[in-house]
């Protein structure tokens, strides 16, 4: 019963997919049905809409989540109206979605159901709150199409990503992809003096002394970092980006020094491409988080949207090489 | 700069026009009013609301003129005040605000239940939510002695009735005990998902739950439609209460005060909420004013920066605040009641785009005269004509001063035009204090040199002071110097 184990040490777990069609729900089906033998106090929502039954991009037929009895779920009335399972509802929110309100129910007969959720991670943030308030030991969160955001540390305590063809039929190039992204999850942590310090700030770019202070740069947003009168490094090699970290930020640092330290948030605030990576650290240039994702596993979808079969076996055996960590093909596992 | 054309000019006026003639038939509503830029608008966002509810409560509010209502109105305020004051940390108080932080607006809901379209399971949901949350509010409620200012319906028998089991709880599904048919179907349903059964089987026995949770369904809405008009007034009554303890909150908080009815209006300590509250922040002193109002026009004078559209505001505010039942930010008032508060002031608003600033402000004025011919209002009007040349623009302020002095209304207007030789009371903002030309001045600190109390004026002139204010906010030194030779020439 490979990492479901891990998963209970955390409280809250997203499930996020590289690219659309990677398996999140295969995983997720998995998890719940592993779950469900172990007694846990399970919630489940989504972000966005998801979980049609068939794939509205491509087509395909889309495996339904199958939710057993005392897991508690979020959905929209609309997709709580299309349940397959026997459910109590407990909780309806004020606010409404486009297919309703998010309602909050309890499995009394196991059965299929649609998920939808909050549209923000702040929303979703509240969401998982009040499964916990309901005594909820470990909430899952369903990711929709390739969005990052919900694997925020600061969001779901740990996470899983899935990979598959849907990213590329190319093995190689799968597998860098997926090093990329793995790779942006793993980088270091800041020191907690630190990152105590710099979670704090709302908005812009600092730079940090060398006896670890942050010192505004008075640079609101990092689009307007050319427009920076002063030296930006003028307070020393280590600057932390409040917000997103683009290319254009990585290219303009590596251009202006060698040897530079940038501190994001976490990785779901890093949007950039491999190349530019690469330029950066070819300057000697480092990237840090104030806080890692906890990554349990990462799994493979061997099927693509556009019906290609990569082989299970090798595709794993590669990536698992280039990660050095486990890779499961989930539909092999759950059978 | 005219921005539309003549034509679409005419067209929205003409547009405007009906819209008016409509509304003139009605009391106007706090939404309406909101528009008319009095600064009332940052009352309802310095209130405290808990639900979406209670600010609709508000928005929908009438602007009364009715002296028995409105007395009415301020006794029940009176009591909210005192219990908010005695209840303010302890239990009734905070459970009453939890039930209203968790009243969700049910209008779409109770409309389906008495138009008879069948509710679903959420809407019932909702119901069983909105008759339990009422209970406990109805029991706070008497617990802070406001049973009889606020009665909110006795709606036991719609909880019971969607809550077979009687678990008291406000969780809601189509229980087994509805229905003989669904414990064996659940049953065997049960049975089938746990031992992956037979999938054709399941899906006839979703089908046939599904069928019997719609009967189900439709016969309590059948059931709860009696309901209806009691499930609405609860609705009504809660967010009432909501809107009560969020007037009674903010009366607390401002030091608000009851209003005297009278025929005139007088003001002691006069404040502007927003103004005192930014100077407030600022580490800045404010300065209430005295005012008394007549029948007929009032010309308000003063240098700039004195405060005069900040005046125009405060009495508007405090008007409105007042007819919809509020206190007002005032140490003493008396007010008449009057139909409605219409102004202009500020540049054109949002409906008014595509019309010059000048087109746009003198049809505001035009529609004010045309209301005021039939109404009785509070008419604010902000440096009419100001826009346009000053020949012309003096004639139409003239104009507009006998008329408005005609008219059943209680007017101010703020001007800088002198010598206009209209018969009316004029009141001066007192202004710049003397001896103090060899302070060092800028933006921050000039208002400690402002006396913003105002005097009766005489006189048929307005302060010259608009070269000496440049100087002191330091600004071109040679323009000041060309302008002064001017002057002299």
């Amino acid at each position: 019963m490979p990492f479901v184990n891990d998963i209970l040490r955390y409280r809250s777990l997203s499930i996020v997919g590289l690219e659309k069609n990677t398996g999140k729900t295969v995983c997720l089906n998995y998890i719940l049905q592993r779950l469900n033998q172990m007694e846990v106090s399970l919630g489940v929502t989504s972000i966005g809409v998801d979980g049609e039954q068939v794939d509205a991009v491509f087509a395909t037929a889309k495996p339904e989540i199958t939710l057993y009895k005392g897991t508690r779920f979020i959905t929209s009335e609309q997709h709580y109206m299309k349940r397959q399972v026997v459910s109590v509802l407990e909780h309806v929110d004020s606010r409404r979605t486009s297919l309703g309100p998010l309602v909050t129910a309890r499995v009394l007969i196991q059965g299929k159901v649609l998920l939808s959720g909050a549209a923000t991670t702040g929303a979703l943030r509240e969401q998982i709150q009040m499964l916990d308030s309901m005594g909820c030991n470990l909430s899952i969160v369903d990711g929709a199409l390739s969005r990052l955001s919900l694997a925020s540390p600061t969001v779901t305590e740990a996470m899983i990503l899935a990979t598959g063809a849907a990213v590329s039929a190319n093995v190689k190039q799968l597998v860098s992809k997926t090093k990329f992204l793995h790779n942006l999850i793993l980088l270091d942590e800041v020191d907690s003096d630190l990152r105590e310090k710099l979670s704090t700030i709302p908005s812009g770019l600092w730079a940090v002394d060398n006896e670890g202070e942050p010192h505004d740069l008075g640079i609101a947003s990092v689009f307007l970092i050319d427009r920076a009168e002063k030296d930006i490094l003028r307070f020393g090699k280590t600057l932390f980006a409040s917000g997103a970290v683009s290319d254009r930020l990585l290219r303009i640092l590596a251009a202006k020094e060698k040897g530079i330290t940038l501190i994001a948030r976490d990785f779901t605030k890093l949007f950039i491409t491999p190349e530019a990576y690469v330029e950066f650290t070819r300057r000697d240039g480092r990237l840090r988080v104030l806080q890692r994702s906890k990554l349990i596993a990462v799994t493979l979808n061997p099927t693509s949207p556009q019906g290609f079969l990569l082989d299970s076996k090798s595709t794993c055996e590669a990536l698992s090489d280039a990660l050095q960590t486990p890779v499961y093909d989930v539909k092999k596992i759950e059978g | 700069m005219i921005k539309g054309t003549l034509k679409e000019d005419k067209r929205k006026i003409r547009g405007r026009q009906e819209e008016d003639e409509r509304k003139n038939e009605e009391p106007m509503k706090i939404k309406e009013l909101i528009k008319q830029d009095a600064g009332f608008q940052y009352i309802i966002d310095s209130m405290d609301f808990m639900s979406a509810a209670g600010r609709r409560c508000m928005l929908n509010t009438e602007f009364c003129n009715n002296a028995d209502e409105l007395h009415a109105e301020w006794h029940r305020l009176e009591h909210a005040i005192q219990a908010t004051r005695e209840y303010k940390y302890k239990k009734p108080y905070i459970d009453l605000r939890h039930c209203l932080m968790c009243l969700h607006d049910l209008q779409g809901t109770l409309a389906s239940l008495s138009n008879h379209t069948p509710l679903n399971e959420v809407e019932l949901f909702e119901i069983k939510n909105l008759s339990q949350l009422s209970q406990t509010a109805k029991n706070a409620i008497a617990n802070m002695g406001l049973g009889d200012i606020l009665p909110i319906p006795e709606t036991t028998e719609v909880f019971s009735l969607l809550d077979p089991d009687h678990t008291g709880i406000a969780n809601f599904y189509i229980y087994d005990s509805y229905d003989p048919r669904l414990t064996p179907l659940r049953r065997e349903l049960n049975a089938l998902q746990t031992s992956e059964g037979d999938p054709v089987r399941i899906s006839q026995l979703l089908a046939e739950q599904n069928e019997i949770q719609n009967e189900v369904c439709l016969r309590l809405s059948d059931q709860l439609h009696p309901w209806s008009k009691t499930l609405i007034t609860t609705m009504e009554q809660m967010a009432y209460t909501d809107f009560l303890l969020a007037k009674a909150d903010l009366s607390i908080r401002w030091e608000l005060s009851q209003p005297e009815i009278g025929d005139i209006i007088e003001y002691k300590g006069l404040v502007n909420p927003r103004l005192k509250e930014r100077n407030e922040k600022q580490k800045l002193r404010y300065q209430p004013v005295d005012i008394t109002l007549h029948l007929g026009v009032c010309l308000i004078t003063g240098a700039n920066m004195a405060g005069k559209t900040v005046l125009l505001k405060s009495v508007g505010t405090a008007q409105i605040m007042a007819q919809c039942g509020m206190y007002v930010p005032a140490s003493k008032a008396v007010i008449r009641l009057l139909e409605g508060v219409v102004t202009s002031i500020g540049d054109d608003q949002d409906e008014m785009n595509g019309l010059s600033s000048y087109a746009a402000e003198i049809i505001k004025i035009s529609d004010i005269l045309s209301t005021c011919r039939s109404r009785e209002m509070l008419v604010l009007i902000d440096e009419p004509a100001r826009t346009t040349n000053p020949v012309e623009g003096k004639a139409l302020v003239q104009a507009i001063i006998k008329i408005l002095n005609t008219l059943n209304s209680f007017t101010l207007i703020t001007t800088h035009y002198s010598q206009l030789g209209v018969d009316c009371r004029r009141l001066r903002v007192k202004g710049f204090v003397e001896d103090l030309a060899d302070l060092p001045l800028n933006p921050q600190n000039i208002n400690r040199f402002i006396d913003y109390s105002l005097t009766e004026d005489q006189s048929d002139n307005v302060p010259h002071e608009a070269l000496r204010i440049a100087t002191i906010l330091q600004c071109d030194s040679e323009m000041i110097a060309l302008a002064q030779e001017k002057l002299l020439n």
